[in-house]
């Protein structure tokens, strides 16, 4: 756990020396309408949050598109900068972008250190089951459900189901098997993985995914927190973009039934949420 | 990280140590029903693999090299997930719901170390002068009692040093058990490392327990050699 301290103790030295330091504009909406551009954090490898286009050579994803929106709105053009999620938050306390979109969790130890907007998507560990067998998570309770082994998914299932059989298996593949011969009643890890998992299953037609999850991941773009300015105008813009369905119309383009991944939305942006 | 702090107390007390605890306790029974049953098992193929009757011979040898030849975590898929189309549906379920992983690797674990026992008893076997076989046949005894009676006895205790071997990998590749489940000792291990990220401690735990389970092992099998075999002898 020591290591863990020191790199959290790391981590908060940089964030608070660069608040410190930092020299962000005093109203960021204004400045980013005078620039004319508006600079976002994204992550460049996650597919397909953020990920570099092989064709385009540009970066582009879920995230992507909302930050493109948001500025569309704004009347300005947009310019990427890869962040990972260590340095996000730091990037955005020193002023170098004005907004992170880059998968980042809505916690509450981060909100104290930075603005989030409305959540924008939802995830969470959820569960591959046979058609029409389970409803809900009580379904599971005593239950034998297969996982792969060391992932933080064994032990979000463990403290949601503490009747349930936990069976570790070496590799996603074998706790699918294992679900097909009826050895488990249900594979559980994130929900993303688990729609690939299914996307590539033989017999996939026979399984599905029931719409409850175990944990829960709001995704919120992140901006400083003096900030309000801008988050009052990207929480209003999203909510349109709800309103309108392009929020819904970009979850598809990324995440939909037409995509490996095949989910369906089973969240709304929801203002003050 | 260069330096790497230990901290062994989080193993030796607590839920950490009811984990390695309750591992321990499945890697046992694993290890000890293995054993009877794979020396069982050994014999029975040993003596079918010297038989007289050739189709009984040609099942002996088959089996013998089916499970020689095949890597023990194969084995276990096999008796796990392969299984499942062998079997009828009904008797699936029940399995499945009777700890059929543990059923599974002991199986495994069985039949793969039963064939290794096999071959080590049988060359204890061809060690005893075959006079005695002839001796005990025209003594009036079938050839299945003079193999208990005469032969076998002199047989094992030749055959009790490579024995041990067999007992021992048994014991270590019990650990094999956790790639479908069987929640047994370096299961645990692994399962203390990704709860608390102190892997040195949790495995060498289980690695200063399987040489204990291996001394205990040896020196059981060393005092039945002293004690049983050599007063059979004496007398």
């Amino acid at each position: 756990m020591k290591k863990g301290f020191m790199l959290l103790a790391m981590i908060l030295t940089v964030v608070t020396a660069a608040a410190a330091f930092a020299a962000p504009p005093a109203n960021t909406l204004a400045a980013i309408k005078k620039k004319g551009v508006l600079v976002a954090g994204v992550k460049d490898s996650l597919p397909p949050f953020g990920y570099v286009d092989e064709k385009t050579r540009t970066i582009v994803g879920y995230d992507i598109d909302f930050v493109r929106a948001i500025a569309k709105r704004l009347g300005v053009r947009v310019e990427l900068k890869a962040v990972t999620s260590a340095s996000r938050m730091p990037q955005l306390e020193e002023g170098n972008i004005d907004i992170i979109a880059a998968t980042m969790t809505n916690t509450p130890e981060r909100a104290k250190q930075i603005a989030f907007s409305d959540t924008y998507f939802r995830t969470g560990q959820a569960f591959i089951t046979r058609k029409g067998m389970v409803h809900s998570l009580k379904d599971l309770a005593g239950k034998r459900i297969g996982t792969a082994k060391g992932s933080t998914s064994e032990q979000n299932v463990k403290a949601a189901l503490p009747t349930a059989t936990i069976l570790s298996f070496d590799d996603y593949p074998q706790a699918l098997l294992a679900l097909e011969q009826g050895k488990v009643q249900a594979v559980t890890t994130d929900e993303a993985i688990l729609a690939g998992i299914l996307a590539k299953a033989p017999n996939r037609n026979q399984f599905e995914i029931p719409p409850f999850k175990i944990s829960d991941e709001p995704y919120g773009l992140g901006m400083r927190k003096n900030d309000k300015q801008l988050v009052a105008f990207v929480n209003k813009t999203l909510l349109a973009m709800e309103k309108s369905g392009e929020a819904a119309r970009i979850f598809d383009k990324w995440f939909g039934p037409r995509t490996p991944f095949g989910l369906h939305r089973t969240f709304k942006i929801v203002a003050g949420k | 990280m260069l330096s790497y702090h230990f901290d062994w107390s989080i193993i030796l007390s607590g839920t950490y140590f009811d984990w390695l605890v309750s591992g321990l306790k499945v890697t046992l029974w694993l290890s000890a029903s293995g054993i009877l049953l794979s020396f069982l098992l050994g014999l029975c193929v040993a003596v079918m693999r010297m038989s007289h009757i050739a189709p009984v011979r040609w099942v002996a040898q088959l089996f013998l090299e089916v499970t020689r030849n095949t890597p023990l975590l194969v084995q276990i898929f096999f008796w796990y997930f392969g299984s499942y189309k062998l079997l009828p549906t009904d008797l699936n379920d029940w399995l499945n719901n009777h700890n059929f992983e543990f059923v599974a690797a002991l199986a495994a674990l069985t039949i793969y170390t039963s064939a290794f026992i096999a071959e080590d008893i049988r060359s204890g076997v061809l060690s005893i002068p075959k006079e005695q076989l002839e001796a005990a046949r025209s003594a009036g005894f079938s050839y299945l009692r003079s193999m208990q009676y005469i032969i076998l006895p002199q047989a094992v205790r030749i055959t009790i040093p490579p024995l041990v071997n067999q007992f021992l990998n048994l014991a270590k590749n019990s650990s094999l058990a956790m790639t479908i489940g069987v929640m047994e000792l370096t299961y645990q291990a692994r399962q203390v490392e990704s709860y608390t990220f102190k892997g040195f401690e949790a495995f060498t735990a289980a690695t200063v327990v399987y040489l204990a389970l291996s001394v205990v092992i040896t020196f059981l099998v060393d005092q039945y050699n002293n004690r049983v075999l050599k007063l059979h002898k004496a007398s």
